[in-house]
């Protein structure tokens, strides 16, 4: 084929999935080059992941329905070719990286060769491909290890190298940064680029829109099924469309914006998309030239041109320091009783690996709580010390002035109320309302009671309009608010949110934020374990970073000195605002 | 860790040959236990190959605990059961304390544990020296369908990844104040909300699992390639031939001997 060719071609594309009403896509028509990084945006359910099983043949061999128009990939009309026949030139890496993995194969070695195995690739061939994408992944030290013994992100990571070893000539993933802490996604997006350079087409659904401006070389946003924007992400993401759908901007955008509104900004300047774009764009502010981001792939803010330069002039000196925002208002210490109250506590599994070693805090109400560390830090084992699930095996934790050694966790579940990661373990009901009742009902609220923490959960979750849904009918991403409504109706003094962003779009990130903020004005306390850094920076006060199950931090994000920031860059990286103030 | 059943990780004779030779072996040994006359057939067998071949396989230890383990409450309770209740007019009797058991119920207990213990013990000999994949793979490349390989494969590592997506909707619903202790209704409440995310849960891995095994080529028609080798030298396959041979003749000896 080519090179001139499209790799990817929709011409035209509508689906609607068998039964139902309204189609996921309408009228796509996009072709891909090869080599491009095309990111896919658009909030949950706008049809990113529709898109991506299209591109591959499980729309509609997989799920079925009603397509029409065509899908080519890779010289392949995708209708009328068998999955079995597009897997030598498409691959797809799913957003549940837990079902991803075969379950056929025992080591990570053998998982990752499962491919090329069944494509009937020569042994010594096998052996080549699978050392390379180990080593891509930066995963050659786990290869004996058994794929269910990883973590998330190194699951993610395996079913990433389990593609790449099919040497597909396009790449489709579905939400690939979902389990991945920063380091990761950096990684993630170097290996990107180097496989886009070598030749790979490379198209992806994402959230992370920041994540999206770095790595993209194309951008196309999707709403209820449509394309409303395509072009390079300097002019797609800081198009106000993005905003009035509900997708939002990356932060370097909302942060020029900012500025711009208080006159810090030149109104004629393009907004930057990157960190880098921003910083630059500074600096040339600074200096009196207009801004020319040769750093962003693309290039489009730069267009407008130098009689930007003597607007330029007229905004007064602007620093990067004050343009970061200031992190959210301090509230008072909180005041005594502590709801929970952990003493040198050590936890040591049956299997002998130490995961607490001497951890000793106190949560108290109306905080705002993040829990950062890498995987393996203890984050998970510290927080199952907080309503009694896991006991010290060393020290004391106390819920509500209680020895969790001595009560139940259905006695600690009043004062302590936990989302785990995994919704799915938890939702089982019927409909959202029967979801949302079970955790009151279970703490013996009054029946009117009861409804009335329901209907207040489903209101802040925005949720009114599914009340009476099952929880699998919703996308993943409202199933998440379900999980989190279902914690919230139980109306503990502490809710615990185990990586409450991911899947979220802007607008569910935006939610959920507000919630925490008034939950904190209710006195009432919130303590988030998550990888979104910048999440957790714009929404929490309080940070606490874990390092090999001890504290390595224990500080106010408005308080962060030199040491603290060095200490969470070498652990966890920083929030965006951090790094700009901290940047030139 | 691996999650790979039974099979140890060990370097022994066993775990040299080819699992086709061994499951031969095991076909020969079950069929003796059963053709040959004496009734402790069984067990000798078991004292004088399995264990030998377990000793010289590294793998001794585990065999007999498995084995154990597994067997000796059924061969007790098939003593007791036989011994106590066997029918038949035969009166002789054997006093245990204040028991009598009967002679004929006692023989038939022993002969049947005899024959358990070989037909437990050929099969757990060989899981306990062959990977699985090496044992799917050479079942595959003399016929059996890929897709029965799969099954058999993803069983062994669903299963404990199933118990671990058990306690995690344990955990799930214990945070939000479900009681799993207490009363039998109190248990009984419980039974939904922990078994039905697992149940939803699994429907969605499977659905999910089916594509991925798609997207890795699963079903993709033409040669597949093993990546482990699997050796089967001129000698195992005349030790092969050797062993149907002297499974056919003990049919062929037994059959004639009934006749006679």
């Amino acid at each position: 084929m080519p090179d001139s060719l499209p790799v990817v071609e929709l011409r035209d594309a509508t689906f609607t999935y068998a039964g139902a009403a309204e189609p996921a896509l309408r009228g796509v028509s996009l072709t891909v080059p090869p080599g491009q990084i095309c990111a896919v945006v658009g909030r949950a359910g706008a049809g990113k992941s529709t898109l991506c099983a299209l591109c591959t043949g499980f729309v509609p061999h997989f799920y079925h329905g009603q397509l029409n128009g065509a899908v080519i990939v890779n010289g392949q009309d995708v209708a009328a070719h068998p999955i079995a026949e597009l897997v030598r030139h498409v691959a797809l890496v799913g957003s549940n990286t837990f079902s991803q993995i075969s379950g056929a194969r025992f080591s990570v070695y053998d998982e990752v060769a499962f491919g090329p195995e069944n494509l009937g690739v020569p042994r010594h061939e096998i052996v080549e491909r699978v050392d390379w994408a180990l080593q891509a992944l930066k995963m050659s030290h786990l290869r004996d290890r058994s794929p269910y013994a990883l973590s998330g992100g190194q699951q993610q990571r395996l079913v990433i190298a389990a593609a790449l070893a099919m040497r597909p000539p396009v790449l489709v993933l579905d939400e690939p940064s979902v389990q991945l802490d920063p380091p990761g996604t950096e990684e993630l997006a170097a290996l990107l680029r180097a496989l886009s350079q070598q030749g790979m087409t490379i198209l992806f659904a994402e959230h992370r829109l920041e994540w999206v401006a770095e790595l993209a070389d194309r951008v196309i946003a999707l709403d209820h099924g449509a394309i409303i924007a395509d072009g390079v992400p300097a002019d797609v993401l800081a198009d106000p469309v993005l905003r009035r759908a509900g997708i939002g901007w990356p932060r370097p955008a909302l942060i020029a914006e900012r500025a711009r509104r208080e006159g810090r900004w030149p109104a004629e300047h393009p907004l930057p998309v990157t960190l880098a774009g921003l910083v630059e764009g500074l600096a040339a502010t600074r200096n009196g030239t207009h801004c020319e981001p040769g750093h962003q792939r693309n290039g489009g803010e730069g267009e407008q041109g130098s009689e930007e330069a003597s607007h330029s002039n007229q905004v007064s000196h602007t620093s990067l320091h004050t343009l970061a925002s200031t992190p959210p208002p301090a509230v008072p210490s909180p005041a005594p009783p502590p709801l929970v109250v952990l003493k040198q506590v050590y936890f040591i599994y049956p299997t002998g690996v130490e995961a607490l070693r001497g951890v000793s805090l106190t949560l108290g109400r109306g905080e705002r709580i993040a829990l950062l560390g890498r995987n393996g830090a203890g984050k998970s084992t510290l927080v199952r010390h907080l309503n009694g699930l896991l006991r010290p095996s060393q020290g004391t934790a106390l819920v509500a002035g209680n020895d969790t050694r001595k009560t139940t966790v259905a006695r600690c579940a009043r004062h302590v109320g936990i989302v785990f990661q995994d919704v799915r373990n938890q939702l089982f009901a019927r409909t959202v309302r029967d979801e949302v009742r079970f955790g009151p009902q279970n703490l013996g609220f009054p029946p009117d009671q009861v409804e009335a923490l329901v209907e207040r959960a489903v209101d802040a979750l925005d949720l009114r309009d599914a009340i009476a849904e099952h929880p699998y009918d919703l996308p993943p991403a409202r199933r998440r608010l379900v999980a989190i409504a279902a914690v919230l109706a139980m109306d503990t003094p502490l809710l615990v949110l185990d990586e409450p962003t991911a899947g979220l779009d802007g607008a569910g990130i935006e939610l959920l934020s507000r919630l925490i903020r008034e939950l904190s004005a209710q006195n009432r306390s919130v303590l988030v374990v998550s990888h979104d850094l910048d999440f957790c920076y714009e929404t929490l006060e309080r940070v606490i970073l874990l390092r090999e199950g001890r504290i390595a931090l224990d500080t106010r994000f408005d308080a962060l000195d030199a040491t603290a920031i060095t200490t969470l860059d070498n652990d966890v990286g920083l929030p965006i605002e951090v790094r700009l103030r901290h940047t030139g | 860790m691996q999650r790979t059943g039974l099979f140890l990780e060990r370097v022994g004779f066993l775990q040299r040959l080819n699992p086709l030779t061994k499951l031969t072996g095991a076909l020969l040994l079950i069929g003796a236990a059963f053709l040959l006359p004496t009734p402790l057939a069984g067990a000798a067998l078991l004292v004088l190959a399995l264990m030998p071949l377990a000793v010289a396989s590294a793998v001794l230890r585990s065999f007999v605990d498995v084995l154990l383990k597994t067997l000796l409450p059924v061969i007790l309770s098939l003593l007791l059961v036989q011994g106590l209740f066997f029918p038949g007019a035969d009166p002789a009797t054997i006093m245990l304390g204040p028991f009598a058991f009967r002679r004929a119920g006692l023989e038939f207990a022993l002969t049947t544990a005899s024959r358990l213990l070989i037909v437990a013990g050929a099969p757990l000999l060989i899981f306990q020296t062959t990977h699985p994949i090496i044992l799917v793979q050479a079942l595959t490349e003399r016929g059996m369908p890929r897709s029965i390989g799969y099954i058999l494969l993803v069983a062994l590592q669903l299963i404990p990844a199933m118990s671990e997506r058990a306690a995690g909707v344990a955990e799930a619903q214990r945070a939000r104040g479900l009681e799993t202790e207490g009363g039998l209704l109190q248990r009984a409440r419980g039974v939904l909300p922990l078994v039905s995310p697992l149940i939803v849960g699994a429907l969605v891995d499977a659905e999910e699992r089916a594509m991925a095994i798609e997207s890795r080529a699963f079903t993709a028609p033409g040669r597949k390639t093993w990546l482990h080798d699997v050796p089967d030298p001129p000698v195992e396959r005349s030790a092969r031939l050797v062993m149907w041979l002297a499974l056919g003749a003990l049919i062929v000896w037994r059959a004639a001997v009934a006749v006679v």
